[in-house]
């Protein structure tokens, strides 16, 4: 489940651990202090404020992680990643066994469990989802690679799901496979499951076996999650969860100063600099999974090769697209931009999991004169006006989009523009929204792209991205978008790919991993910009328990798992209460841009009492019939 | 109030109507001109106007437009006005001065293009729906109409979105969403020349339709026009701004809207950074303010109802 997002963050990187310590000091101090108005019903409602609406209900449709984040709340996997340290724990099987030929995995489902509609949630219904995404091709694309080992699934019982495999490997323990109720998917046919919403019918909330399922939806506005009363784990201490979507992330910092929503998750750096240390308010600097990335269409075709789109040729140019990795500063991208709470990028699994991750042993540090004689000498001559021309003559012009519900992104686009341009390679910035560069990325129609990926535990997903078969697809006369961003393909990095998914051996599976991240990290698709942080806050004064994945300084929303949702509470003593924290503190006194306005105001009205006082007795007066 | 009068019998002057015409322009230029110079608020708003138009045409002078690349940029986010930076930075480390001055120029030059579209298109329906009674005329009028009673900023954002996002786009979608107004009001004055005598004369004397549109209605039009446009390029500036800050203008070109738009996208107001919201915003109240100004007091001494010249 990595997945595209817009993470947006914030802080001083170096004061984190001690600003997070003494924020969290402050809170305890605040706990006890609700806003007076809240009633018991308002009190077990938890309202998130986030900036990227979900794509889809649909989990075989949707890509970005607000979309991920409604899915695991929703749905059960057979097991989960713990809070503590991603290590695996029972999720709706209880146990598993791996036969002694490695072909054959057994999982025993608790029993007695029921979906959100009171129908029985059994084997039957994994055993249905798996051969679903086994059997389908539109289902393959958000977890084919989870089921790539897997020739089928059967339910021996109620209670017991049998899945067969090709051969060993290494992640049968933790498939993020959403499993789905039956009763209403077998409804869903393969020719109606792309265009399927998954959304609320006639005021019925979503069938789900999650501790929430889906109650309301507005496009653009808010998702309002209920709490499922058949949920396995008992009930909840909150009862319902909404997430409001805001396109600006002024006003969510606004809103959580005000109380309008408790929680905000992904705040930029300025904003969330603006809520620490107020009383109330506890602001979470949290490591995180994401990285960003600018893109590059390598030489956009479908999965069978078919060439598609209209790439500039020049970037399927290996030694280009690595000439261009030299000019990235990507330090000043991590200070400026995201305000510190962000490092410099390089390979594709971040330093958050370690066993994983590759640290290039020769990195692309910002040397913009390499990058210049780098071009140079693959031929890329400047012209007198310092652009430079491609094999076929003419002037190199390259797109770079960059997404519209993101500030950052804004930001990051502008830089690189700069930085591109510096080196005789002219860019067009033009921004989209993230539904819209979908459709241009699967279609090819890009030159680069800014965005991002959160990546899972589990380093399959996200190095399958890279694979020639997760390119876009062609299904009734029209291009389908798979994994693949950058359309880059080759069969050594797909074999090393499969190599990788049947090595049981720890060790030799990182191996292999950081042996595929170099490769990427050498052909240049992306160039990963930062690794960043999840900057999170949260009214303390009103809500307490969420629980950190990994511990102690993960991310309290949006992880890998339900863990806060499941564990925070309201704050429970009521009634008296400090009061709610308002704007009146900060970085900068708030009273700046109110006297500001004031004193514009009163110049103006001046000027206008002045002119209209003219204007009655003097010579206008005479033009006047 | 005509420019040419045929002249059936020869007049004692020696000049040729042409010579007298343009003599007859050329003085009440003059008196416009004199009368404009004793207009107080005319006077201060042109002032206001040649100084911005100063700072536009040599901004690039004033600082070098590497100033505004965000990779060039010197200082840090959000620092409050200093010494090196007058008017603080923005959320990349620029001179939020440097942007605001160059800002000036894409907001005074859309501005001015797309009255000038605004302009033509209003003018040309106008007088044509005016002149022409039937068909034509009826025609136009419901267009006009119809394009009166569509919201203007729904349209121009459909309109931004569909061309895409340009300068040049920015131009076209302000000006054939502005125009019907300025149609109406050249309309009705056309109706009223229309009924004048001399047009009948000329008529008589066989006078085309174009003609009598482009020699005898225009010129007589005009006034109305110029008084218009310098209201008009006051709502273009602020349609620039709007459409600028809803993220519908050249991301890539630096306006007081965009500088606005950055600021609200990237949290200058939680942070309290005045500076970086004020000047741009003062920016446009002064312009338009100045424009409105000036053409009130265009429009006092030209509007034909109010019985100057």
């Amino acid at each position: 489940m990595s997945v595209r997002l817009p993470r947006i963050m914030s802080l001083i990187v170096g004061a984190a651990v001690v600003s997070a310590g003494l924020i969290a000091g402050a809170a305890q101090a605040d706990t006890a202090s609700p806003s007076p108005a809240a009633s018991a019903d308002a009190k077990a409602t938890l309202t998130v404020g986030i900036t990227q609406d979900i794509d889809s209900a649909n989990p075989f449709t949707g890509i970005v992680a607000s979309a991920y984040e409604i899915y695991q709340m929703q749905y059960p996997t057979l097991t989960n990643y713990s809070a503590q340290d991603f290590s695996i724990v029972p999720g709706l099987a209880d146990s598993w066994q791996e036969s002694a030929d490695h072909l054959t995995w057994t999982y025993k489902i608790h029993s007695g469990l029921k979906w959100s509609d009171g129908e029985p949630m059994t084997a039957k219904d994994a055993a249905y989802t798996f051969n679903r995404i086994i059997n389908g091709e539109y289902e393959q694309t958000n977890y084919g690679n989870y089921v790539a080992n897997i020739t089928k699934a059967v339910a021996t019982d109620d209670t017991t799901l049998v899945l067969s495999v090709k051969a060993a490997n290494p992640i049968m323990t933790h498939l993020s496979i959403y499993i789905l109720p039956e009763h209403i998917w077998s409804k869903v046919s393969e020719a109606q499951v792309k265009t399927y919403k998954n959304e609320p019918v006639d005021g019925q909330p979503v069938v789900g076996g999650g501790p929430f399922v889906m109650a309301e939806r507005r496009v653009g506005q808010f998702i309002r999650m209920t709490a499922n009363p058949n949920y396995a784990g008992g009930p909840t201490p909150i009862r319902e969860v909404v997430f409001r979507v805001f396109q600006n992330q002024d006003a969510m910092g606004q809103a959580l100063k005000k109380g309008e929503i408790d929680f905000a998750d992904g705040i930029e750096a300025n904003v969330a600099k603006s809520l620490e240390g107020i009383p109330g308010i506890t602001t979470v600097n949290a490591t995180y999974s994401g990285f960003n990335e600018v893109a590059f269409n390598t030489g956009a075709a479908l999965s069978d090769g078919k060439p598609i789109g209209d790439g500039n040729p020049v970037l399927k140019d290996l030694k280009f697209r690595q000439a261009l990795s030299w000019a990235i500063d990507r330090q000043t991208l991590a200070d400026k931009v995201y305000g510190g709470a962000a490092t410099p990028g390089s390979t594709i699994i971040p330093g958050m999991y370690p066993a994983y991750h590759l640290t290039p042993a020769t990195p692309y540090t910002f040397d913009p004169e390499k990058a210049k004689s780098l071009l140079e000498a693959a031929g890329y001559k400047a012209g007198s006006d310092g652009v430079r021309t491609g094999p076929d003559g003419k002037p190199i012009e390259l797109r770079l989009f960059g997404r519209t519900n993101s500030a950052n992104s804004k930001q990051v686009v502008q830089f690189v523009k700069g930085w591109f341009d510096a080196v005789g390679i002219p860019t067009t910035v033009t921004m989209k929204s993230e539904d819209a560069l979908t459709e241009i990325i699967g279609q090819g129609t890009y030159d680069m792209f800014e965005w991002g990926w959160v990546v899972e535990p589990d380093p399959d997903y996200q190095v399958s991205t890279f694979t020639c078969g997760q390119r876009s697809y062609e299904d009734a006369g029209s291009v389908l978008a798979g994994l693949s961003d950058s359309f880059y393909c080759d069969p050594a990095y797909d074999k090393l790919y499969a190599a990788q998914g049947s090595e049981t051996d720890q060790t030799k599976r990182s191996d292999i991993v950081k042996q595929m991240q170099q490769m990427v990290y050498d052909a240049a698709p992306y160039i990963v910009t930062v690794y960043y942080n999840n900057l999170e806050a949260y009214r303390s004064d009103r809500f307490t328990g969420f629980v950190p994945q990994p511990s102690p300084s993960g991310s309290l929303l949006f992880q890998y798992g339900v863990w806060s949702y499941v564990n925070a509470k309201p704050v429970s003593s009521a009634g008296e209460g400090t009061q709610p924290a308002d704007g009146s503190s900060g970085s900068s006194p708030g009273w700046v841009i109110p006297a500001g306005v004031l004193v514009v105001l009163i110049v103006l009205a001046g000027l206008v009492g002045w002119l209209l006082k003219r204007g009655r007795g003097g010579e206008a007066a005479d033009d006047r019939e | 109030m005509t420019t040419t009068v045929p002249t059936p019998t020869p007049t004692p002057i020696s000049a040729s109507p042409k010579s007298i015409a343009r003599a007859r322009r050329k003085a009440s230029r003059r008196a416009f001109a004199k009368q404009f110079a004793r207009s107080r608020s005319g006077m201060l708003g042109l002032i206001v106007l040649i100084v911005f138009a100063l700072l536009a045409i040599f901004a690039p002078l004033l600082f070098p437009a590497t100033m505004l690349d965000v990779t060039k940029a010197t200082g840090m986010p959000y620092e409050p006005p200093s010494l090196e930076f007058p008017l603080g930075t923005d959320v990349s480390g620029r001179s939020v001065l440097a942007l605001v001055v160059w800002g000036a120029r894409v907001s005074l030059v859309v501005g001015l293009a797309a009255t000038v579209l605004s302009m033509a298109i209003g003018t040309s329906v106008g007088i044509v729906s005016g002149h022409y009674r039937g068909f034509l005329g009826g025609t136009l009028d419901r267009f006009t109409d119809w394009f009166l009673v569509i919201p203007f900023l729904p349209l121009a954002i459909v309109l931004a979105t569909v061309l895409g996002a340009s300068m040049l786009n920015i131009i076209i979608v302000i000006g054939v969403t502005s125009w019907p107004g300025t149609a109406r009001l050249i309309r009705a004055q056309t109706l009223s020349v229309g009924a004048r005598p001399y047009l009948e004369r000329s008529r008589a004397l066989g006078a085309g339709n174009v003609h009598q549109m482009v020699r005898h209605v225009l010129p007589n039009v005009m006034p109305l026009v110029l008084a218009n446009t310098t209201l008009a390029v006051s709502i273009s500036i602020l349609s620039e701004t709007t459409l600028s800050f809803l993220g519908l203008g050249d991301p890539t070109a630096v306006s007081w809207g965009s500088i606005l738009e950055e600021a609200f996208a990237s949290g200058a107001v939680s942070q309290g950074a005045w500076w970086y919201i004020v000047p741009p915003g003062l920016c446009v109240v002064l312009v338009v303010l100045s424009f409105n100004l000036m053409g009130r007091s265009v429009e006092e001494i030209l509007d034909p109802r109010k019985g100057a010249t």
